[in-house]
């Protein structure tokens, strides 16, 4: 028992032995081992990266559409009148509109009493405005037909400027209105208008601020 | 609200409005989603809605906008469109209508402006130069000498963002009238509008 210990105890110190003489000794030059080359692949994967492209969210902020009502022109009677209009919305609030219309006035009080007078040329009768309005949608809300049916609605003011052209001249005009937007489908919308264009007139030989009231009835659409 | 859309269902959005976007759940009911709740879905591979951003107005390319103004003591009515070559330089083509007792103009111009703080977005004055032409209609006789004039401009100016696409616009112009006469005609404009960006 005494010899193996004392066998165990020499081993040991052998061993620690053998560590102390290589302790200044250089490490081992690493050795790089050249990987093997990469063997052909039998198949060559063909797949090709699907590029998923989200597509763009199509916005329908733009509203054309055509109108008809009855405009009364100051001195001139009421009379039809037909138009166009094109819309922007830049907020679910503000909008920016344009309208191109045209109506022919009828006679005056004057010509109606004295039939010899002519205040106004035949070609003169036209009535032609263009506006560019800027509009806010006051009152936005909805209204029911029957129990199941909803249309969204809104009720703007608009302000605008313009021209018109009447008894052959050309007139600075602005316009007031306020009118009701009733969307009968989500792409399809009905207006009713009412718009002033006030202009100044000195067709009578004075000077003044005339008021042509107009009442509309339209449809457009969005896209 | 109408209609309740479950967790983890899927949503089709068919097109937006303003702020507002249509949408169809899966068993085809039909609605409007507000911009701001739509942005909290995610797409099936699990990223965010991708939302078109509000276009920047710092780098905004193109503007159409109309104005009101007086152009040689006449109503002024004005339409133009504008491109941007850089952040602060754009093109701008002007077609204005002046409406006055004596007359009225036709006028179609064509200029540089320079924005001189593009990132201040309240408030950034501008100013350009451009060249244009008149076209005179006269209402009350005698007839003007010449009925068409070119002209060349220098203006002074401010922009400034409103909301979402929306900003405004205003502009002084110095206007030269080239004619056959020993002194051409000078010309003061002013004009105020509204515009939108894209």
């Amino acid at each position: 028992m005494e010899i193996r210990l004392s066998s165990v105890l020499l081993a040991a110190a052998l061993l620690s032995g053998c560590g102390w003489f290589h302790r200044g000794d250089k490490k081992p030059a690493q050795v790089t081992v050249e990987e093997p080359q990469a063997e052909p692949s039998i198949i060559e994967p063909q797949v090709s990266r699907r590029e998923v492209k989200t597509p763009k969210i199509k916005a329908k902020n733009f509203e054309v559409g055509a109108y008809f009502g009855a405009l009364s022109i100051e001195d001139f009677g009421t009379n039809p009148i037909y138009g166009v209009r094109a819309a922007y919305h830049v907020t679910e609030d503000f909008f920016l509109e344009g309208f191109l219309a045209r109506s022919k006035a009828g006679l005056s009080s004057l010509e109606d009493v004295f039939p010899g007078i002519t205040v106004v040329s035949n070609s003169g009768r036209q009535f032609t405005y263009y506006d560019l309005d800027v509009g806010y949608n006051v009152l936005p809300g909805e209204v029911f037909l029957g129990r199941g049916r909803a249309f969204n609605t809104a009720l703007y003011v608009t302000v605008g400027m313009g021209d018109v052209k009447f008894a052959d001249q050309d007139q600075f005009a602005l316009n007031f209105g306020v009118g009701t937007r009733v969307l009968v489908t989500d792409w399809l919308a009905m207006h009713l208008d009412v718009r002033d264009h006030v202009f100044e007139s000195s067709l009578f030989g004075v000077d003044k601020n005339v008021h042509n009231i107009e009442a509309t009835l339209g449809l457009t659409t969005y896209f | 609200m109408v209609y309740v859309v479950g967790r983890d269902e899927v949503l089709t959005v068919l097109y937006s409005r303003t702020d507002w976007y249509k949408v169809r759940a899966p068993l085809g009911t039909e609605g409007w989603v507000r911009r701001a709740d739509l942005a909290r879905t995610k797409l099936n591979s699990g990223e965010p809605a991708p939302i078109p951003p509000y276009p920047d107005f710092t780098t905004h390319r193109w503007e159409l906008g109309a104005s009101y103004g007086v152009y040689n003591r006449q109503n002024l009515v004005s339409v133009y469109t504008d491109y941007a070559i850089t952040d602060s330089i754009d093109i701008e083509g002007v077609l204005q209508q002046a409406l006055g007792t004596l007359d009225n103009r036709y006028i179609a111009t064509i200029g540089i402006r320079h924005t001189f703080v593009p990132e201040w977005r309240w408030f950034s004055p501008t100013a350009g130069i451009g060249t244009g032409y008149q076209y005179i209609q006269d209402k009350v006789p005698p007839a003007p000498l010449q009925d068409s004039n070119q002209m060349a401009y220098a203006s002074l100016g401010a922009r400034g963002f409103i909301t979402r696409r929306f900003m405004w616009r205003a502009d002084w112009r110095h206007y030269v009238v080239f004619n056959r006469l020993n002194v051409n005609e000078e010309l003061e404009e002013w004009k105020f509008g509204l515009a939108v960006f894209f």
